[in-house]
Formats: structure tokens, C-alpha cells, sequence
């Protein structure tokens, strides 16, 4: 190609890493605010020449030798105003590295006390503006859902909301999680179809009771509350990250085997036992759009809990349109007959296309 | 029984990643992609003082693309317009710095921008020769690339007097993909001088050779290696290897990079081996989705070829390769589009007519798009 000519081989987007971010995070509690600012080593090495020796990596030695200048360029290249007036440095963190995708950062930790109770903090962002047209800052709100503020150096100041959208907009997410996923809504709807019901042998009779029916589908989204919220902590923290395929197969397998031990009871022990060990593989599945969102550590607990609540919700309107009908019918005949080995049929063929789908990585379905 | 949901949920977190200290001094916390030399230095001290410095600017710039061209890091684009700041919007720039703004622009794939850019300068009645041949060549190749050849032809034509090398090079090569194939390749062979060939003209007759189905084609990406170890080459080669389903050599050749393109085919070859991918797998997910996020769109190529081959997603693959042929037309753009249109069974029928019509009226040849004439 001519390309090669100019020895201008700018092979499309044959980059390394992605374009250079920092990363802001600001903790408001009142008149106080903390900010951390994540600053690739990388970009400071540049800037200011931290290695030392000239060897072509950095020692924890060099980087801690020039930690002064690095809180001056932070300094100097990172402000916020709160109604227009300057807050009051209240001392700063200890020397510290974090590991970001596209390297080691460092973490400077600074604490300020404001005028007033802060409801928005004007940031002007001038970091590398001399040095790195193409950098971005990425700031965000500690505990708030959203895309974060991007920061363009040198831009004019920006503003950055301290209510946020806080835990309702987590339960609220949660919510739009479990009305989206069809695998999960089907997974509880054939649970409730025969909650209703009693294993018996080989097959299945209705509860006398209306009382045991609520009480066994109370054990059975108790089951599957527990275990998927084990393993929603354990995804969304990163402390487990299983290959999406393989998660999203197996959940289509825990639908097809739930369908088909409708239509004929063959998994041993307690229903409550299988939809607790089922559970513990939705749980992973819930915990994608929480692991987008880069929460760490402590930040991860409210948007967990309120991310929790709102999938739990979501299942409990789900039960509530449900378990009525299924109570009302569990004696009939067109319940026993056509009802139940219908819908349990029909979700168990849809959840073998899913299965076929997601582990073979075929598209069957539109 | 909130309360203990709040445990369970809590407790995975002590073992989340958190801010550290390092205990030693001596631990090694960045490699960094290049030393930079004590010239590099002084040059950006003295720039730091004075940004409007235009030869210091220039210097720092030039740098800095290079590095984006060898190392394939993005973060030298923005630091090539940073030196370039005091120019880079004004209309009447120095031509050089105008050229260097344009090639920032091409490489972040605004082509558009970059054309103008250059447009504007060829327009100017005193630019300096060596500058017009650059000019040039580089909206040539946009041209090229774009698959607009006779735009292409009419400024390499203009080239003869000023580079006739570079201006013959760029007549065979669009002779190449105009029908005359062999005829081409001669003319590019006869091109090297003595014994040493220039690494630039090795990897185009290595992909000329490539699309002639011609096993030479080994040899000259290899000899463009050895002249020139970028990015683009290492890919290129990696790709014929991969084509030829030698998987392991381009696993071995891939190994260790960070750039996208190198990390694409070294999970293709993983994949292709059955070697364990996990973990490249995921950081070439996040590279792509950063990159997308960045620049919507503009990485198209390596998001469908990553469908494609990676995660096996047939019509997700075919909508990325349209979208990447609307915006680059290169033969490997093609090859894509057919591969990705193949596996998207009756659903990639239209798109694998359409160009197979494309292909026929320019006249193109190559062996990898047999495929489109079994209709």
C-alpha cells in the first residue's frame, strides 16, 4: 500500500493500551471532600523525568524520590471551586500505587473543607494539557450510577453534581436488569408454576393450602435471593470473573432443567436446594452492568446493596402477577394437563436454543 | 435478613484491589514503552519554557509520531499535537507543521480532515518541493485507502518529477489493484536497488505477492521485518501466517506486544491452538471497548475481526465490516467483509454480492476474494 511508502504505517487502530486517562473521585459528606486523583506513571514520567537511572523502568524508589513534584503537578493542573469560592486544604494522603488497566498509577489523596455544604464542585482540569493533547480526565462521584464527567484539559472548569442519583438510581438499575433478562424472568416464572405444588414420587400433586403454596415460594426466592447475592458480590468485586460465555450457558441450562423437572420431577433434595445452587449462577450473570461501572472496594457496598434491592423487587412483581393465578388454578385440570406442561415445555425449548447459542456460539434465534 | 445479605455482600470486597504501598524501594512498579534520550530531553525542557518554537515543535512532533507508528501507542498522537499547539488551528501554519497536523488527523482516521489539511497546502503556490512530494503521497495514500484510485493515479502522477521512486511505487501498486497484477509486481521487483531492499518496497511487494496467492510473499514480509520492525508489518505477517493456518509461528511472532493489532492475532492464534485465552482475551475486550469508547466507530476493522474470530459472533462481525468498509477500502478490508459475510450464512448474502460487484469493476485481483466469484 502507498501507506508503506511514507513510511506513515498508521495501521488502523493498531494501538497499544488506549489513549491516556486519570481518574477523579470525589467523596462529599457535607462541607467536607475528599479527592483521589489515579495518575498513570507513564504520563508523569513524561513530564517530569521520574526515571532516574535511565533504565527504562521505575522503581517504587523513584517514583517516591519525586512524590513532591508529582503533588505539584497535580496541583497545578487540577482545581475545583464550590459556589465559586476555593475550599480549605485539609492535608493529604501518603504515597500510594493502584493498577489500572494500561499500567501503574499514582494515587494522590487530598482532603478539603469547604464554605458550605457542597452540592456541586466546579473542577478545572488542566492536567498535560501542555504535553498530551489526547488526555482525558474521568471523574466521578463516589456511590453514584452513571457514566462519569469527562474532562477535557485546559477546557474551562466543568461541573461535577455531588447529589447524584445515589441509591435509587442503583435499585432503579436493578429493577431494568431483571425486567431485561428474559432468562432470569423465565427461571422464576417456571419456579411459580409448581410452587403450587408438592412433589409426590414421580410426579406432582396440588398443595391443599394456599398458606404452603406462599410459604414454599418463599423458600424458593429466599434460596435464590442468598445465593445470588453471594455471588453478585463476589463478580461484581472482580473476585471471581468466570468467561461470560460459559456463565451465560450455564444459566440457560439451570432454565431448561428447572422446565423440564416441571414436567417431570427427576433433580434429588429440597426445590429450595436446586434454586439455591442455580441461584449462585444468575448471581454472576446479574453483576455486569455493576462491574462496568469501576467501582472498587468500599464504593461497591451501596450500589451492591441498592443494585440488590431493585433485582429483588423486580422478582417480587414478577411473583405478585403470578403466584395469584397459580394459586387460583393449582386444583384444575387445564392446570395440570395443558397449563403447566405447556409453558414448561415452551420455556424449556427456548432455554435449549439459548443453550445451543450461547456454548456453541451460534445465533438460532433473532 | 437484610442485614445479613449486607454481610454476604460486603465480604467479598477485603480481597478487591485497593491502593498499596510498596514495601521495597528497589520494586519495579512501570516498564516504560522507550527510554527517552538526553537530546528527546532538553528538547522537551526547552519546549516547555517556549512552546512557540516551531523547529523544536516540529522536531518533538516528528518524535512523537514515529513512536506511534513503532510502538502503536495513542498517547503519542496527543503528545504530537500538544507540540504542534501553537499551530495547530491556524489556517496559515507553517507547511510543515500543516503536514504533520494532517498525518494526527489521518491517524485517528478522520481521513476527511486529513485530505483538506493537505488540500490547503498543495494549493499554495511556494510550497517547497520536498514538502509537495510529502503532501502528496500522503493524500495519496488516504486516496488509496479509501480505494479511490484514480484520485490516487492523478497525484502520483504529479509526483514523477518531484520523487520518481516513491512516484513509480505508487503507479505499479495501483496498476496492481487495477488489473495488471503481474506486470506490477516486475516493476516493483525491478525497483530495489542492488541487493538491499528498501524495507517500505519489500512489504509492498510482500502484499502484492500476498494477493497474487504467491508464497514469496513469506520472505518479503520477513525481509520488511528485519528493515522495519513496526506495528503494521508484524501484523500483516502475522495475518498471512494465520491465513495459512500456520497458527504457532504467528503466536510466537505476536508474543508479547501491546499493541491491539499484535494482541488480535495472538488470541486468534490462542484460540485457533486451544490454549488457554482467558486472560488476553479479556484485556483485548476492554483495549477495543476503551478505543470504541474514545473514537466511536473508527476501530471497526480489529472490533469485527475480534467477532469474527474470537468470540464467534457471525452478524455482529458483518455489521462491524460494513461499517469499516465505509470507511476503508483496502484489499484486507475486503477480505474481511467476504470472511465475515461467509459466516453470516443467508443473512451475508447481499453484502458478499455487493462486493463481488465492487471488486469486478475495478478489476481487482486477488487470491483471497476467489470465494465471491462461486456465484
Amino acid at each position: 500500500m502507498i501507506r508503506a511508502l511514507i513510511l506513515l504505517l498508521f495501521c488502523t487502530s493498531a494501538w497499544a493500551h488506549q489513549s491516556s486517562e486519570a481518574y477523579l473521585r470525589y467523596r462529599v459528606d457535607g462541607a467536607e471532600v475528599e479527592q483521589r486523583l489515579d495518575v498513570a506513571l507513564r504520563d508523569l514520567d513524561r513530564d517530569l523525568g521520574l526515571d532516574a537511572d535511565g533504565d527504562g523502568v521505575l522503581s517504587w524508589g523513584e517514583v517516591r524520590a519525586r512524590w513532591g513534584d508529582i503533588e505539584r503537578l497535580a496541583s497545578d493542573g487540577l482545581r475545583f471551586t464550590v459556589d465559586g469560592a476555593a475550599c480549605q486544604s485539609n492535608g493529604a494522603g501518603t504515597p500510594q500505587l493502584d493498577e489500572h488497566s494500561d499500567g501503574m498509577h499514582a494515587v494522590l489523596v487530598t482532603r478539603w473543607r469547604c464554605p458550605a455544604a457542597v452540592q456541586a464542585l466546579a473542577i478545572d482540569y488542566r492536567l498535560f494539557a501542555a504535553t498530551d493533547a489526547g488526555h482525558r480526565g474521568l471523574a466521578r462521584l463516589v456511590g453514584a450510577a452513571g457514566e462519569p464527567l469527562v474532562l477535557v484539559p485546559g477546557a474551562g472548569p466543568q461541573t461535577l453534581s455531588a447529589s447524584g442519583a445515589g441509591l435509587a438510581g442503583f435499585v432503579f438499575e436493578g429493577m431494568a436488569h431483571i425486567a431485561s433478562g428474559l432468562d432470569h424472568l423465565l427461571f422464576l416464572a417456571t419456579l411459580i408454576l409448581v410452587a403450587v405444588w408438592k412433589r409426590d414420587g414421580a410426579g406432582w400433586v396440588p398443595r391443599l393450602s394456599g398458606r404452603s403454596a406462599v410459604v414454599e415460594t418463599l423458600k424458593l426466592v429466599t434460596a435464590f435471593t442468598v445465593a445470588h447475592s453471594i455471588t453478585l458480590g463476589l463478580a461484581a468485586s472482580g473476585a471471581i470473573d468466570p468467561p461470560s460465555r460459559w456463565v451465560e450457558s450455564l444459566i440457560a441450562l439451570t432454565v431448561l432443567l428447572a422446565a423440564l423437572d416441571n414436567i417431570r420431577p427427576f433433580v434429588p433434595g429440597p426445590r429450595w436446594a436446586m434454586v439455591g445452587l442455580f441461584g449462585l449462577v444468575h448471581g454472576v450473570g446479574f453483576a455486569g452492568p455493576l462491574k462496568d461501572l469501576g467501582l472498587r472496594g468500599a464504593e461497591l457496598v451501596m450500589p451492591l446493596l441498592g443494585f440488590n434491592v431493585g433485582v429483588e423487587l423486580g422478582q417480587l412483581a414478577a411473583v405478585a402477577l403470578l403466584l395469584p393465578v397459580a394459586l387460583l388454578l393449582r386444583g384444575r385440570t387445564v392446570y395440570r394437563r395443558w397449563i403447566v406442561p405447556g409453558a414448561s415445555g415452551a420455556v424449556a425449548t427456548l432455554a435449549t436454543l439459548w443453550l445451543a447459542e450461547r456454548s456453541l456460539a451460534l445465533q438460532l434465534l433473532q | 435478613m437484610r442485614a445479613l445479605f449486607a454481610l454476604l455482600l460486603v465480604l467479598p470486597l477485603a480481597v478487591a484491589a485497593e491502593p498499596f504501598t510498596p514495601k521495597d524501594d528497589a520494586a519495579i512498579v512501570q516498564r516504560l514503552p522507550y527510554r527517552v534520550d538526553a537530546a528527546e530531553r532538553t528538547r522537551r525542557a526547552a519546549l516547555a519554557r517556549d512552546p512557540a518554537q516551531l523547529p523544536l515543535a516540529l522536531a518533538t512532533a516528528r518524535a512523537a509520531l514515529d513512536r506511534a507508528r513503532v510502538l502503536g501507542d495513542p498517547r503519542e498522537l496527543g503528545a504530537a499535537q500538544a507540540a504542534l499547539a501553537p499551530w495547530w488551528t491556524r489556517a496559515d501554519a507553517p507547511p510543515e507543521a500543516v503536514l504533520l497536523r494532517a498525518r494526527v488527523l489521518q491517524a485517528r482516521h478522520d481521513f476527511d480532515g486529513g485530505l483538506a489539511q493537505l488540500r490547503g497546502l498543495l494549493a499554495r503556490d511556494d510550497l517547497p518541493p520536498e514538502l509537495r512530494a510529502q503532501a502528496l503521497l500522503d493524500s495519496a495514500a488516504v486516496h488509496q485507502l479509501r480505494a479511490e484510485l484514480p484520485q490516487a493515479r492523478t497525484l502520483c502522477e504529479q509526483l514523477k518529477p518531484l520523487a520518481p521512486l516513491p512516484a513509480s511505487a505508487c503507479l505499479a501498486e495501483l496498476d496492481s489493484l487495477s488489473g495488471n497484477a503481474p506486470a506490477a509486481a516486475q516493476v516493483l521487483a525491478r525497483l530495489s536497488p542492488g541487493r538491499t531492499v528498501l524495507p517500505w518496497l519489500a512489504l509492498m511487494r510482500a502484499e502484492l505477492a500476498e494477493r497474487m496467492g504467491d508464497a514469496a510473499a513469506l520472505g518479503l514480509y520477513r525481509q520488511a521485518l528485519v528493515g522495519a520492525d513496526e506495528v503494521y508489518t508484524r501484523a500483516a505477517l502475522a495475518d498471512w501466517l494465520l491465513a495459512q493456518g500456520r497458527d504457532a509461528e504467528a503466536l510466537t511472532l505476536t508474543q508479547g506486544s501491546d499493541a491491539d493489532a499484535l494482541l488480535l492475532r495472538h488470541v486468534i492464534a490462542l484460540h485457533r491452538l486451544n490454549r488457554d485465552a482467558a486472560a488476553p482475551t479479556a484485556r483485548l475486550r476492554d483495549s477495543l471497548a476503551a478505543a470504541d469508547r474514545r473514537e466511536p466507530g473508527k476501530h471497526a476493522r480489529e472490533q469485527a475481526r475480534f467477532a469474527l474470530d474470537v468470540s464467534k459472533q457471525p452478524r455482529e462481525a458483518l455489521r462491524l465490516a460494513q461499517l469499516n468498509w465505509a470507511m476503508q477500502r483496502e484489499p484486507a478490508d475486503a477480505v474481511l467483509l467476504l470472511r465475515a459475510a461467509q459466516a453470516a450464512g443467508r443473512d451475508g448474502e447481499p453484502a458478499r454480492r455487493e462486493l463481488a460487484r465492487f471488486v469486478r469493476e475495478r478489476g481487482w485481483q486477488d487470491a483471497r476474494l476467489a470465494a465471491l466469484d462461486r456465484s
